[in-house]
């Protein structure tokens, strides 16, 4: 009986232990038919060989899952990010992390060229530090709101190079979006907008 | 099995059995399909047993099975796991606790933060509290559905603040880039605030919030 105990006590521990350090479940929901399901690993494991972040692929599934999405449809949205990926690494660099290949991912998505973020890229450089997340996040954002891609590239790309923060890139495009939101045009938006932050950071002791 | 003299075996023993025990996960499934297929013993038998051991009476073969005779590695064994479940105890909700109190901390952090950045107060070593919010003030139910909780609505709910009737939620989310929506009378919205994803491969668009981590 002491060994039960024993078994008791510690599958007790175990689970507390486990509860406080899991985060990302990395399984594929139950509710897909093992067709489906097969598929779809399949995908997943070619992405993790390449190299790829897997989390966006199976938060994609699980997405799916919850709108209702029929299966087919899930498959091709999982293809299509795992390719969008793929080209955001090659266009980021190897040095990318997780989070700059899925929000770069998610730029191309929205219309930008793979282009456009190797050139934000080289403004920033290799800097571990500075990842470019955020900026990537404001050019998919700014392109879902109706700028031109190409020339929302041009005026983050011209904020990266003058190194402002994260926090001032997420500011201007919270008055880009009141702009347009107001009747603004986009280029003068972007324009008006652009030329504001840069000479705040030039102003920045 | 004899025992030492020396009582400071207990001492070993008891730290030996309260080291954490590496368990692969399908082991530990294995032993929790176990504990759940063991039968629950009736405590008021367990009792009576106990008396009717000390009286030398026999005992049916029935109350019998239920009967529990605890050596006194079988006592250690007990008081270890009441110990560890003590301690697990305590640690969650010293857990709840604090994280709650930094959470009422960093709300204003959080909140002044731009749309769709976060860099408040530090809720754990490596999580940030992040505070979601939206006016629906004709919902009668809001829930946040994200990368974060696995698309499951019935995960997070916001609850209306009566003040404002803005529905609102704290988590403690990891540094990154997380992908989410709000569920409204269940009808999945973006968040109007906030950085939109563009991956509206399911119908209506997702949102984006950032979360910096305390040491960059």
């Amino acid at each position: 009986m002491s060994v039960r105990l024993l078994a008791l006590a510690m599958a007790c521990a175990v689970s507390v232990a486990t509860a406080g350090a899991q985060e990302i479940d990395r399984t594929l929901p139950s509710k897909l038919s093992a067709p489906t399901r097969a598929t779809l690993e399949r995908l997943i494991d070619s992405a993790r060989v390449a190299g790829l972040p897997v989390d966006p692929l199976y938060s994609k599934v699980r997405e799916g899952v919850f709108r209702a999405a029929e299966e087919p449809r899930v498959v091709a949205a999982v293809q299509r990010l795992t390719r969008d990926l793929g080209d955001a690494r090659s266009a980021l660099g190897d040095s990318a992390g997780a989070e700059e290949i899925a929000a770069g991912a998610n730029a191309l998505r929205a219309g930008l060229h793979p282009a456009d973020l190797s050139r934000l890229r080289e403004s920033r450089g290799l800097r571990p530090d500075r990842p470019l997340t955020v900026a990537l996040v404001v050019l998919a954002d700014l392109a879902t709101r109706g700028v031109p891609p190409a020339m929302a590239a041009a005026s983050v790309n011209e904020l990266v190079a003058g190194n402002v923060s994260d926090g001032s890139l997420l500011s201007f495009r919270q008055n880009v979006e009141r702009d347009l939101v107001g009747g603004r045009s986009p280029a003068s938006a972007l324009d008006a907008r652009t030329r504001a932050m840069i000479d705040a950071e030039r102003r920045r002791p | 099995m004899s025992e030492p003299d020396d009582p400071r075996w207990l001492d070993d023993v008891a730290g030996e059995l309260r080291r954490e025990v590496p368990v692969r996960p399908a082991w530990r499934a294995r032993l929790l399909e176990e504990v759940a297929r063991t039968p629950t013993p009736s405590v008021r038998d367990d009792v009576d047993d106990t008396f009717d051991d000390r009286d030398e009476r026999p005992l049916d073969a029935g109350r019998r099975r239920w009967s529990i005779t605890v050596g006194p590695l079988g006592s250690l064994a007990a008081a270890t796991m009441l110990v560890a479940l003590g301690a697990g105890a305590m640690y969650v909700a010293m857990s709840r606790l604090g994280a709650n109190a930094r959470e009422g901390a960093s709300r204003t952090a959080a909140t002044a933060a731009s749309p769709g950045l976060v860099s408040g107060a530090p809720a754990s070593a490596e999580r940030e509290v992040v505070r979601f919010e939206l006016s629906a003030p004709r919902a009668s139910h809001v829930a946040l559905v994200g990368s974060f909780n696995e698309w499951n609505p019935a995960a997070t709910p916001l609850s209306r603040d009566p003040a404002s009737g803005i529905w609102v939620v704290s988590l403690r989310l990891l540094p990154g880039r997380h992908v989410y929506a709000f569920v409204v009378d269940g009808d999945v919205t973006a968040d109007p605030s906030a950085p939109r994803a563009a991956d509206e491969d399911f119908g209506s668009p997702n949102s984006v919030v950032f979360v910096s981590s305390p040491r960059t």
